[in-house]
């Protein structure tokens, strides 16, 4: 494998934005998650709970509700006041529609999917009508006298529960008009002076009613009748989010303590038909407030202020009991947010509204070097003789969060975008200075830009537009030149992802969402070749040095490799798939992100997620199922037979995790990115205090 | 006609007539012209504490004087003249003056206006269609647009929050927007915010810092830790700056010494 110097970064303060709302679309399988800062992401979980899409977020679009439509549409309303739509296929926003209310608290999808129901700030209730291509106001119901906190459809769509401050209230929606009032006690049977806050309602198709409070009550009320029927009490903060299946037997709660319950309809004795709500199970995999639940019908989803998206699938709704059936926890992200430069180790870090380059520090020492893979041989750790160094913090002007940004590999040039627009910089290094010179004049066409890349030789620049079309721009010494745009192929809109140029600057591969790996030939600037779909997306893709492979790694673990002038895939990736992967490499959790390659050793792919990293040494027999996945190296006294019969080509290593980014910057350097987790959770806000007995 | 010596006392002349008895009608039409006709009392007990004094001094000696009516009634509607004429100008001079007023604002208010043919092409193309302008413009200079529209805009719905205009000038295209709704907006949104917060974080919350949280573990441990956040790095750090810079300063001139 040989030795590498490495260079542990830790100096990147990444630190997600919590999760505010979760919404689960059964049909399609798809999550959409929003998050305080006002990004929307869409997870797919039949595609191993990959990210495959997103919407950045906005300084005023703080989301409080998110909502999926009949026919694959989600719609979002927050505290500006506006009802948004978002467009899937384009990623962009379709429109935004003032209710009029003030901020919009909480919002309501009917069975049907026809009507949307909105809750406000000012306690009124306002319909509107779901049309083909908007939505329409229809009519305000009762105003109540304060905010309306939550909002739930009775199953047939004829009554709407809605929970505010110290009350609920039953509306018919023929009429608009409240048909109940239900008060709701503020403390479990004493007094107290803070007000109740109805965080959740739930309404039943028999007519109950399930609520949820800041008082930490679960409580079932009869709509007919208006009166409470069941209380349970099962935290002593808030409790604020609720979530029912489809089947109604089950539901399930989240508390501000980070505890997750699980409420289900049981018999009373085994064989009686009566049946009630009994809380089964407690969860505890957050540490922070858990604000927004989902039910699938197989697993739970939870989210909240401590930025991890569960998912708990239910023991017994799945059918194998596989790794399928494990619990997920989705802490990193699935893109990259790091780029290098390797001629000058400079790296970028990309924050939602800046940017920061850092020079990484150097050492003139030599010390033992890391022996990879050997247990009990550890490396020296190395002084720094200069530290790491942070040349530049870029503020973005504007309101939106940035969406993809990327350095030049020689170092000079910086890009970024936005949604409304895109941003060029030049640097210029004099001794240990840098100054920084803006590109303006930037064409429209390129903002909103999904994945920036600069060619190898840094001259030119490759933008993939949200448009689904790919602009190939050169840079000249201190302007640019547009060359040319590749169109998206049948008409179709669909946005590119990702994107890899080979480093002698002929090839350029793009993934979108559906459509497979396409190749384009830069010298020509025309379509070369398409790799066939696959139907996992890709979550990375490289093109290796001189035979000009291309590597696609797909969100099940599995890895391509496709050789780009032959236009077929290559005799090592038809062995493998022929063979098929170790089963725990298939059990990975996270998806793959970065792809390199050694400049020396055409044999090797470097690879890695958030908790491992691996080099593939295609030279070496595959491992099969029963050999051991992740074996370092044994130690020198064994004999060379052994060796070399447990020696296979998958060299993994989880010394540093978990990592956000890792690449080969020489032939004898590596650098690792690492974000450890209670760095992330030192940052976070203040959790509900646990008193725990002796302290 | 004997007229009653008034009394020195600063009581009104309708309690004085009402005390002593009203020896002639005259005095009696003559204080009520009096009370009817002035519009400030001070006025009509003037006349009366005159005739106070004068009648103080000759107290025991000499006979009171002798009033006719007529004369009387000459120099009340003289009062009475005067004290309208005295109101009539204090009201032309109060008219010219507002008059003055109006002239000034109109003349700063055509100053601040922008020239007439651009408003009749406002009014014009603001009453044939309102349509989306698609053009864009940085922040700055449409703040500095709304503000100028705002006095100059003519129609406002209601209702509109947003009311998009068809450009009018060269290559523009702008938005105009009422700041008053906009502040409205923000003042919501602000209460909104604060309403979260206060009912997840505010007082009557139990919520603990980070720190501790973390700490909890480190305090049951049979061998007990130090908390999670042990060390402060972030305590002086303009004094720990201070430090490297002297530091290499002191380095330097300990070489520059040493080698001489």
């Amino acid at each position: 494998m040989g030795e590498f110097k490495v260079h542990r970064v830790r100096f990147f303060n990444y630190v997600p934005s919590g999760i505010r709302c979760v919404a689960y679309n059964n049909q399609s399988n798809r999550l959409a998650v929003s998050r305080t800062d006002g990004t929307v992401e869409i997870y797919n979980l039949s595609a191993n709970y990959f990210q495959e899409k997103f919407f950045p977020g906005h300084e005023s679009r703080a989301t409080e509700a998110l909502c999926w439509a009949k026919g694959q549409r989600l719609f979002s309303a927050g505290l500006n006041g506006e009802i948004i739509e978002y467009d899937l296929q384009a990623l962009n926003i379709k429109y935004a529609v003032d209710a009029f209310g003030g901020p919009i608290w909480s919002m309501a999808i009917s069975p049907h999917g026809s009507q949307l129901l909105v809750g406000c700030e000012d306690g009124s209730v306002k319909l509107f009508q779901i049309t083909l291509d908007k939505i329409q106001f229809e009519r305000n119901f009762d105003r109540q006298k304060s905010r309306i906190l939550s909002l739930s459809w009775h199953p047939s769509g004829t009554h709407v529960a809605a929970g505010s401050i110290d009350y609920i209230s039953v509306f018919d929606v023929k009429s608009g008009s409240a048909v109940h009032k239900m008060l709701v006690d503020r403390q479990y049977m004493s007094v107290s002076k803070r007000k109740c806050i109805i965080w959740g309602v739930a309404f039943l198709s028999d007519g109950t009613v399930i609520s949820v409070d800041s008082a930490g009550k679960v409580q079932f009320w009869d709509s007919a009748t208006g009166t409470l029927v069941k209380n349970h009490l099962i935290a002593s903060a808030d409790v604020q989010s609720i979530a029912v299946s489809d089947q109604e037997d089950s539901f399930v709660v989240g508390t501000a303590e980070g505890t997750v319950f699980h409420f289900q309809l049981v018999s009373v004795t085994s064989n009686s038909s009566e049946k009630q709500w009994v809380r089964t199970k407690p969860f505890q995999h957050h540490t922070h407030d858990v604000r927004a639940v989902a039910h699938s019908p197989t697993a739970l989803i939870s989210g909240g202020t401590d930025t991890h998206l569960v998912i708990r699938p239910l023991m017994e709704k799945v059918e194998v009991k596989n790794y399928d059936a494990a619990l997920r926890k989705i802490t990193f992200p699935h893109r990259r947010l790091i780029s290098c430069s390797k001629k000058r180790q400079l790296l970028l870090f990309q924050f939602a509204h800046h940017l920061e380059l850092w020079r990484l520090g150097s050492t003139v020492a030599t010390g033992k070097p890391w022996k990879f893979l050997v247990p009990g041989k550890n490396g020296d750790t190395l002084p720094l003789s200069k530290d790491a160094d942070h040349l530049l913090h870029l503020k973005t002007k504007g309101p939106e969060n940035i969406i993809c940004s990327c350095i030049s590999p020689c170092g000079s040039w910086i890009a970024y975008s936005t949604t409304s627009r895109f941003f060029l910089y030049r640097l210029n290094y004099e001794h240990d200075n840098i100054s920084l010179q803006r590109v303006s004049k930037m064409p429209a066409f390129l903002r909103s830009a999904l994945q920036i890349l600069f060619s190898e030789d840094s001259t030119k620049l490759f933008v993939a537009s949200n448009q689904g079309s790919l602009h190939v721009i050169r840079l000249l010494e201190g302007s640019f030149k547009h060359l040319h745009t590749f169109q998206p192929q049948s008409g179709t809109v669909e946005s590119m992802c990702l994107l890899a140029v080979s480093p002698d600057g002929n090839w350029l591969a793009a993934s979108g969402t559906s459509a497979g790996v396409h190749v384009y030939n830069i010298k020509h600037l025309k379509l070369h070749c398409t790799v066939p779909s696959y139907n996992f997306p890709v979550t990375a893709l490289a093109i290796a040095p001189n035979t000009n492979n291309l590597v696609i790694a797909h969100s099940d673990q599995q890895v391509f490799e496709y050789s780009i002038p032959d236009k077929q895939y290559t005799e090592w990736s038809r062995t493998i798939q022929k063979q098929g992967f170790h089963y725990l490499w298939l059990q990975r959790d996270t998806p793959i992100t970065h792809i390199s390659f050694h400049p020396k050793r055409p044999m090797h792919i470097l690879l890695h997620d958030a908790y491992m990293f691996c080099i593939i040494d295609k030279s070496l027999p595959l491992p099969n199922d029963k050999t051991l996945l992740y074996n370092p190296l044994p130690p020198t006294n064994e004999s060379d037979v052994i060796r070399r019969r447990t020696a296979h080509a998958f060299k993994i290593s989880k010394i540093y995790k978990p990592l956000l980014f890792m690449d080969l910057l020489d032939e004898r350097t590596l650098v690792a990115v690492e974000r450890p987790l209670d760095d992330i959770i030192a940052q976070l806000p203040p959790p509900i205090k646990k008193k725990k007995f002796g302290t | 006609m004997v007229q009653l010596r008034p009394r020195a006392s600063r009581v009104p002349a309708s309690a004085m007539v009402d005390e002593g008895q009203p020896a002639s009608e005259e005095e009696e039409a003559a204080e009520h012209g009096l009370l009817l006709g002035q519009p400030s009392s001070g006025a009509a007990a003037e006349p009366l504490e005159e005739e106070d004094g004068e009648g103080d001094d000759e107290f025991d000696d000499e006979a009171p004087e002798e009033l006719t009516f007529a004369s009387a009634q000459a120099e009340a509607r003289e009062e009475e003249r005067r004290v309208r004429e005295s109101v009539r100008r204090d009201k032309t001079l109060l008219k010219e003056k507002r008059k003055r007023r109006e002239e000034l604002f109109i003349e700063q208010k055509k100053r601040k206006l922008l020239p007439d043919n651009i408003l009749e092409k406002l009014t014009t193309a603001g009453q044939t269609r309102i349509k989306k302008s698609s053009g864009k413009l940085k922040e700055a200079t449409l703040q500095k647009k709304k503000e100028e529209y705002e006095k100059g805009s003519v129609s406002k719905n209601a209702e509109e929050k947003v009311q998009k205009v068809q450009s009018v000038g060269q290559n523009k295209s702008y938005w105009a927007l009422r700041l008053k709704d906009q502040d409205l907006r923000d003042s919501r949104q602000e209460a909104a915010k604060a309403f979260i917060q206060n009912s997840l974080y505010g007082p009557g919350t139990n919520r603990t810092t980070i720190n501790k949280f973390l700490s909890l573990e480190n305090k049951r441990l049979p061998v007990k830790k130090a908390a999670a956040q042990f060390l402060n790095s972030a305590w002086g750090t303009q004094k720990k700056q201070n430090a490297k810079r002297f530091k290499r300063r002191w380095m330097v001139r300990k070489m520059k010494t040493s080698k001489k």
